[in-house]
């Protein structure tokens, strides 16, 4: 999977219209990124891109493209 | 605590709260049948137990319709159980907006489906002594909520409710069925948890504990506790072995 399939799977689970997340936005700036979306981006990667990622490693992102780095993407 | 002369049927005995309380239950001269998907890691466990004539019976649990008739086998070879722990389960951390129906009903196969399997088994003419017991290993997070969790929560609930209407059908037969709820247990499982926190998650959990997280042997000791004859008269309850985290 690429950027554009990561950052639509990212939208639905922040329950964001498709095509709103770019990459460069600050997670705190997130409406919706909280305790529960760190476990579910957490699921969500493991199902859909196969890497298993860590709390403390979600904790140090800042933007959506510092998570699609988690998931084994690079940006565009 | 003696349960010379009992053989005892222990499921996820390949690690944790499972293997320790085969340990235990070895120490306390039951006989064990061993049983989890990996035969290394129970032989592993084996080696750690006190000498007896024990057995070791790989198996997948998640062949639930299954486990009835290969319990019929097992006690037809090594003669009827005293004792049937549960310790095999899995725990999942799903929040609702990526649970899945899939993924809700694979953590019940194994945390509930597989528990009632297993009762179903123990009935069997054959399979039980008269003053054997059953006991199943719910969790904290059955009686007390957690966001992100709600299957698990959910199946170790089911035990809880499943281990009251088991011990109504099979007291007649002799049989007890209680169900232990640990809190937050250093274990393997427990670790896989412990990833899943952020530092300060994890020492708000810590935190919830009064008496400190705790070991698998202490669960080990409740679990014996409700097999032997110490519990003669306590069945259908849930033991709460959990350091205090459900006193507030």
């Amino acid at each position: 999977m690429g950027n554009s399939e990561f950052l639509a799977q990212l939208d639905e689970l922040l329950e964001l219209p498709a095509g709103t997340l770019k990459g460069p936005e600050l997670l705190g700036s997130l409406e919706g990124w909280d305790s529960l979306a760190v476990l579910s981006f957490i699921a969500m990667v493991d199902e859909h891109f196969g890497q298993p990622v860590s709390p403390k490693a979600i904790v140090a992102c800042k933007t959506v493209d510092d998570l699609g780095k988690l998931a084994g993407i690079s940006a565009n | 605590m003696d349960l010379g002369g009992r053989l005892v049927l222990v499921t996820g005995a390949s690690a944790g709260i499972g293997r320790e309380t085969a340990i235990f239950l070895s120490e306390c001269n039951a006989r064990l049948i061993l049983t989890a998907r990996h035969g290394e890691r129970l032989e592993q466990t084996a080696s750690l137990l006190r000498a007896g004539d024990h057995r070791i019976e790989a198996r997948d649990l998640t062949s639930t319709d299954e486990i009835p008739a290969w319990m019929k086998r097992v006690c037809e070879e090594n003669g009827p159980l005293g004792g049937l722990v549960h310790c095999a389960g899995v725990h999942s951390a799903f929040p609702l907006r990526v649970l899945t129906t899939e993924k809700l009903e694979s953590v019940m196969r194994i945390n509930v489906s597989a528990a009632l399997m297993l009762a179903k088994g123990f009935r069997q003419k054959g399979c039980s002594t008269a003053g054997s017991a059953m006991v199943l290993v719910s969790s904290v997070a059955g009686l007390v909520g957690e966001a992100g969790v709600a299957a698990y929560a959910a199946s170790k609930a089911a035990l809880v409710g499943l281990a009251r209407s088991l011990a109504m059908e099979l007291a007649g037969q002799g049989i007890r069925v209680n169900c232990v709820a640990p809190g937050f247990v250093e274990t393997e499982m427990g670790g896989r948890l412990r990833e899943a926190l952020t530092p300060e998650q994890f020492q708000a959990l810590e935190a919830k504990h009064p008496l400190g997280l705790g070991t698998p042997r202490d669960v080990a000791h409740g679990i014996g506790f409700l097999l032997a004859e110490t519990s003669r008269w306590i069945t259908g309850t849930t033991l709460v072995i959990d350091g205090g985290y459900t006193a507030h």
